[in-house]
This record gives C-alpha cells, sequence and structure tokens, in this order.
C-alpha cells in the first residue's frame, strides 16, 4: 500500500516526477547540480580527505599509536557506552511517547509535542548548564545525591544525560507521523479477536513502525557520537574518565598535537560511514519491503 | 433476547451521537441498522463491540450486562467499513490471526482456515497480500477472518460501501445465505435502504443518535411510525397541500403530506380509468428510463412528485397533461404519522 512505512523518506521520494516545463531548462539543471556538488567537496569532502592524510601524514606506525592510546580507548568506549544509552533510552521513550500521543486523547497533548521538540530548539550548551544547575553542587537535590553515592556532573552518568537530552526527538519524531497514518483500524480488528496490547504492538503495529523506527535510531546513534555542546559542558573534562571522542579530539587539538586530533577524528569519520551505510541499507530495505505490501 | 441495549447515551464532547438507545434482537437474526449519514450507527456497532464506552445505559449480551467487558473478551466479530486487513499478513495469516491469538491447537488452526477460505471462495489466493486483493476480494477476506473464532455475534460496518453495485449485488445474497447458514447473530449497518430491505430479517431505524423504528422490512416501509421514517423509505416527495388533491377527508392540522411513487397513479388523457372523478391534472416535467420501468416527475397542484409507469404501458412524455390519482399519503403532526386513504377506494368497496 502507498502509505506508511517512514514518513521523511517518503515525503523525500515523491519530489522526483516533476513534469519537464516546471523543472526548468538544462543549464539551470547543470547550473543547480553544480552548485550543490561544489559546495558539497568544499564542505564535506575536501575536510574528509584533510582529516585522513593529515591523520597519516608521519606514516601508519605513529596513527595506530595515536587510535591504539589508552585515552583514545576510554573515549571511544565513553562514546559508544553514551550512544547505547541514548539509543536505548530515547527508543523506548520514543515509542511510549508517540503512541501516547496518536492513540490517546488527554489535556496537554500539544504541549507534550512542544516539549518533545524541545531539545532541538534549545541550544546544547543551555542543556549542559541546566543539568549542571540540576545536579550539581549549588542544587537542592546535591545532598540526597551525595549521600547515594551517584556522581552526575563530571561523572558518566552526566555524558549520558545529555547525550540523551540532545538526542530525545529523534525517535518518537520518526514515529507519529507513520502511526498516524496508519491509524487504530488495524488495532482495533486485532483486539476485537481477542488480542492483547502486547500481542497488537508486535504483530500489527510494528511491522508498519519497524522502518521507521531503525531509521530513528541510526539517526540517533548518528548525532549521539557527535554531540559536544552539552556533553562538554558537563564532563569536566576528565581524562581516560569523561572524555568522548569529539572532547578528546578538542584536548588533543588544544594542546598542538595535530597529527593524534586528525587520527582519533578519523575514528569518528569511520563511525559515521559505517551509520551512512546502515542507513542507506534501512532506506533501501524499507522502500523494497514497502512495494510489495 | 440475545442481544438488548437499555437507554444508550454517548457523547462525543457536546454531541449526542447516541441518544437513550434501546432496542433488543433475537438470537440468529439479521439486522440492519439503517439511517442517515451521521445519525449515530458506527457510534452503536461500536459500543456492542466494546471500542466505545457508553455514557450510560446498560448493553446486554445473551443475558450479561458487558458494559465493563474489554472488546477482546466479548467474542464478537466485527467487519470494518474500511476492512482493517492486517496489511503485513498474507490472506491466510489474517484469518488464522484470531485462532493463533486465542491459542487455538496448532493441528486445528490450519484445517480451519482452509474451511474458511473455501467458504469465502477464495482459494489459492492463501498467499497474497491485501494489496493484492480486489475490493469484494477483501470483504470477503475481512468476513472469513471476522468467523474464524467462531463468534456468537458478528457486526458488519458497512460491509459493501465500498463495491461497486454488481458485486455489491451477488455479495448481498452471498452474506445473506452466508450467515443464514452459519446461525450467527448478526447486525449490520448500511444507509441504503434497498440494502437493509434486501437483505435484513429486521431493520432498526436510526436518526440524530435516536431510534426511529425497529420491525421486519415489510413493517418499517409499510407502516412507519414516525415522520422521519414516513419521509425516509422510499423515493417520497411532500405535497404543498394534500386538500388540493380530490377525495380526501378532513385531517384537520398537520405539519408534512408525504406520498411515494408506488402511492400515485398516473393516467393518460386516452386511457380509461376508474377513478376519473377524484383524479386531477398534472404536467410531466422530466421522464427517465430506469431499465425495467419509466419514472417521471409530474407536478400537480403546485407539487412536484415522482410516479412511475410500465414499460408495456404507453409512454409519456415532457409536458403532456396527464390525470394524478392518489391512493393515499402519509400525514405527519409532530412526530405522529397517519395514512390518509383516498374516500373513493373505500367507496368503492362499499359498492361491491
Ligand atoms: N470520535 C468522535 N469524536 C467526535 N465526534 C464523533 C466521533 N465519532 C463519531 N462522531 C460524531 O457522531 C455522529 C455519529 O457518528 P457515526 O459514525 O456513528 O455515524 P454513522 O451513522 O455511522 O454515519 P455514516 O453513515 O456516515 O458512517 C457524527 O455526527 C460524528 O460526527
Ligand atoms: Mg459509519
Amino acid at each position: 500500500m502507498a502509505q506508511s512505512t517512514r514518513g521523511q523518506v517518503v515525503s523525500r521520494e515523491g519530489t522526483g516526477q516533476i513534469h519537464e516545463n516546471t523543472r526548468g531548462s538544462k543549464a539551470v539543471k547543470l547550473l543547480l547540480i553544480g552548485i550543490s556538488v561544489v559546495f558539497l567537496v568544499i564542505m564535506l569532502v575536501l575536510p574528509l580527505i584533510t582529516v585522513i592524510t593529515e591523520s597519516l601524514k608521519k606514516g601508519f606506525a605513529e596513527y595506530a599509536a595515536s587510535v591504539t592510546d589508552e585515552d583514545t580507548k576510554s573515549a571511544v568506549q565513553l562514546t559508544l557506552q553514551a550512544t547505547v544509552f541514548a539509543v536505548v533510552i530515547n527508543t523506548v521513550f520514543g515509542l511510549c511517547a508517540a503512541w501516547a500521543v496518536t492513540r490517546f486523547h488527554f489535556r496537554g497533548k500539544k504541549l507534550l509535542v512542544t516539549l518533545i521538540d524541545l531539545p532541538v530548539t534549545v541550544s546544547p550548551i543551555i542543556a549542559g548548564l541546566i543539568y549542571v544547575l540540576t545536579f550539581g553542587r549549588q542544587s537542592a537535590i546535591f545532598p540526597f545525591l551525595e549521600e547515594h553515592g551517584l556522581e552526575v556532573v563530571y561523572a558518566v552518568p552526566g555524558i549520558i544525560l545529555a547525550t540523551v537530552f540532545v538526542t530525545f526527538p529523534f525517535i518518537s519524531r520518526e514515529l507519529i507521523p507513520v502511526l498516524e497514518t496508519i491509524g487504530t483500524d488495524e488495532e482495533e480488528a486485532a483486539a476485537m479477536m481477542g488480542a492483547g496490547g502486547f500481542t497488537i504492538f508486535r504483530k500489527i503495529t510494528f511491522p508498519h513502525i519497524r522502518w521507521a523506527l531503525l531509521y530513528g535510531v541510526v539517526l540517533c546513534a548518528a548525532r549521539a557520537m557527535g554531540e559536544f555542546g552539552a556533553v562538554s559542558v558537563l564532563s569536566g573534562h576528565l581524562r581516560g574518565k569523561t572524555v568522548t571522542l569529539p572532547l578528546h579530539v578538542e584536548i588533543l587539538f588544544g594542546d598542538n598535537k595535530f597529527m593524534p586530533a586528525f587520527a582519533v577524528s578519523s575514528i569518528l569519520v569511520v563511525f559515521a560511514v559505517i551509520i551512512l551505510i546502515v542507513r542507506s541499507v534501512v532506506e533501501y530495505i524499507g522502500r523494497v519491503k514497502k512495494n510489495v505490501h | 433476547m440475545y442481544i438488548e441495549l437499555k437507554n444508550v447515551n454517548k457523547k462525543y464532547g457536546d454531541f449526542k451521537a447516541s441518544d437513550n438507545v434501546s432496542f433488543s434482537i433475537e438470537k440468529g437474526k439479521l439486522i440492519g441498522l439503517l439511517g442517515p449519514s451521521g445519525s449515530g450507527k458506527t457510534t452503536i456497532l461500536r459500543m456492542i463491540a466494546g471500542l466505545e464506552k457508553p455514557d450510560s445505559g446498560q448493553i446486554i449480551i445473551d443475558g450479561k450486562v458487558v458494559n465493563d467487558v474489554p472488546a477482546s473478551k466479548r467474542g464478537i466479530g466485527f467487519v470494518f467499513q474500511s476492512y482493517a486487513l492486517f496489511r503485513y499478513m498474507t490472506v491466510f495469516e489474517n484469518v488464522a490471526f484470531g485462532l493463533r491469538v486465542q491459542k487455538a491447537d496448532k493441528k486445528t488452526i490450519a484445517p480451519r482456515v482452509r474451511e474458511l477460505i473455501k467458504l469465502v471462495g477464495l482459494e489459492g489466493f492463501e498467499d497474497r497480500y491485501p494489496s493484492q486483493l480486489s475490493g469484494g476480494q477483501r470483504q470477503r477476506v475481512a468476513f472469513a477472518r471476522a468467523l474464524a473464532p467462531n463468534p456468537q455475534v458478528l457486526l458488519l460496518d458497512e460491509p459493501f460501501a465500498a463495491i461497486d453495485a454488481k458485486v455489491r449485488q451477488e455479495l448481498r445474497s452471498w452474506l445473506k445465505e452466508m450467515i443464514a447458514k452459519l446461525g450467527v447473530t448478526s447486525i449490520f449497518v448500511t444507509h441504503d435502504q434497498d440494502e437493509a430491505i434486501e437483505v435484513a430479517d429486521e431493520i432498526i431505524v436510526t436518526n440524530s443518535g435516536r431510534i426511529e423504528q425497529a420491525g421486519t422490512p415489510i413493517d418499517v416501509y409499510q407502516n412507519p411510525k414516525t415522520a422521519f421514517t414516513s419521509a425516509f423509505f422510499g423515493q417520497t416527495a411532500q405535497l404543498e397541500s394534500y386538500e388540493a388533491f380530490k377525495s380526501f377527508q378532513e385531517v384537520g392540522d398537520y405539519d408534512k403530506a408525504i406520498v411515494r411513487p408506488e402511492f400515485i397513479k398516473i393516467t393518460k388523457k386516452n386511457e380509461v380509468q376508474k377513478y376519473k372523478s377524484s383524479a386531477v391534472e398534472g404536467i410531466v416535467e422530466r421522464v427517465e428510463f430506469r431499465g425495467n420501468y419509466i419514472e417521471f416527475t409530474v407536478k400537480c397542484n403546485g407539487s412536484v412528485f415522482t410516479a412511475r409507469r410500465e414499460l408495456d404501458q404507453e409512454p409519456v412524455s415532457v409536458g403532456e397533461v396527464v390525470d394524478v390519482f392518489i391512493y393515499r399519503i402519509f400525514v405527519t403532526k409532530g412526530n405522529e404519522v397517519r395514512l390518509v386513504e383516498n374516500s373513493a377506494l373505500r367507496e368503492e368497496s362499499v359498492v361491491i
């Protein structure tokens, strides 16, 4: 069926087929493509090449040394840890929020939808500062946290918190439009046949939102890995402890260690490429599946 | 009584979708819920199904008040207007779903599903997805799916609405036969009066959230009990004033005088007729060929109404002056309705 899987992707595909006359002449076409390509080369391809060449400037041995350095290893670990937490927490939250918003009527629904979007509109630095104020020494709940040995600010929980915050809307935003278009008919039909809530979700709803969810996860993971602002405020830059990959790059750069900075950056580039590939595969499979049903 | 609704009310915001609805249905009957769009038919069906909760009143199925029983526990089959087939499942899986959910014995599922698919005439389509089926085929899958768990009650919301006229005709008879064979108590919603009259054992007429009348098709058609039903069935027209037509006795104060095509006899000037003295002249305004009869509108005493003639009768043409005799009229006052016979008919019978 035509409607379904991933809101975003669907609308993007829809723009391809316009009539010749509306599309304009060949010259316009070449110009537009040219501008896009030049822009992408200057803004993306050149810097990426620079990252790779700079990081390999002093030979592969040096590169390997910087990449396998203890601090780097711990940064990779922390970044992956924060990403996994962000993805898991936001998947659960995103499913709950999207379900609540599309399947129930309640007061303050508009407010909830607006709040979900807050993290994209608020600067990450401010988010970081809010958490410092909420969980830091000057906060009212600090004594309670201290008593129970919970460190948030300048500790790993703070990093995770900040990452979860900035990636908050990604999954629910992918799911809400899809849940809206599929409607409740099939779910009601399943309920009439005696299916319980979880069975309905697993057997009826989930196949519809599967690809949107995966797409949301990919976006969420990409954003989580690259997060700098909020994490920077909450981290305290304790090397080997609360330094994520982007922070590690910044520290190295600040110490004028350019080659290692580029080498560590290349790890992030590799992650990004992996995510891009996963994303394309997800989009592709989603599209093929959509054509089948 | 197998299904009973007692003083059921339902509001959406300030809007009364069900207004003190009460009716009862015998076991094994096929009931048509008939009314104009927005009259609350779907709302009634959804409340019986448990998909919507009434604000007040009782819904009783098989002697038990089911108001607090969730939809999944009511044992009701529901065919949705949109069919609501599971798009990501094959025909087979759609039909098997209810049995799987109810943890039916694995060995019995496949034969039961095959049996149902055979029943609805879709053998060979087991592995198709709903998007690969025609409207009529989808309708049948929806029907088979609803029947699979052996429901005691089957609810169908405008089961034929999305299907073209020819197939609809076939499916109607098919559905009636099928339900009679299975003996499952069924309610189907429609806003097509022909469909209700043709298919239902009993018709319940809804209007603005209320039940107007319930009874056999013949009964609700012949003896409308409310102003609404008298105008709803048949191709009715309202007369400006019935006094202008000859030999009707006085009825006093009234709101509307309503006629149906079968209440009217049109005679050409050159034809012999029985009630010549009680007929009035009218002018033919429009003539339409309807396949097995001719339908035309006549203007007479300031009123315009529809009448019919058989194909083997001499045709009438637009602008022709004809004699109009009216056998009977529904006269309404408030919500009351009364059938008034032309007294010329009575004199006749007295003479004989
Ligand atoms: N969820 C809802 N929220 C608000 N109003 C509703 C809702 N569902 C139905 N209504 C209103 O209640 C009234 C009855 O609706 P219902 O769907 O029962 O009509 P219906 O007789 O089935 O009409 P149709 O023949 O067009 O399907 C309508 O005026 C409709 O606008
Ligand atoms: Mg309806």
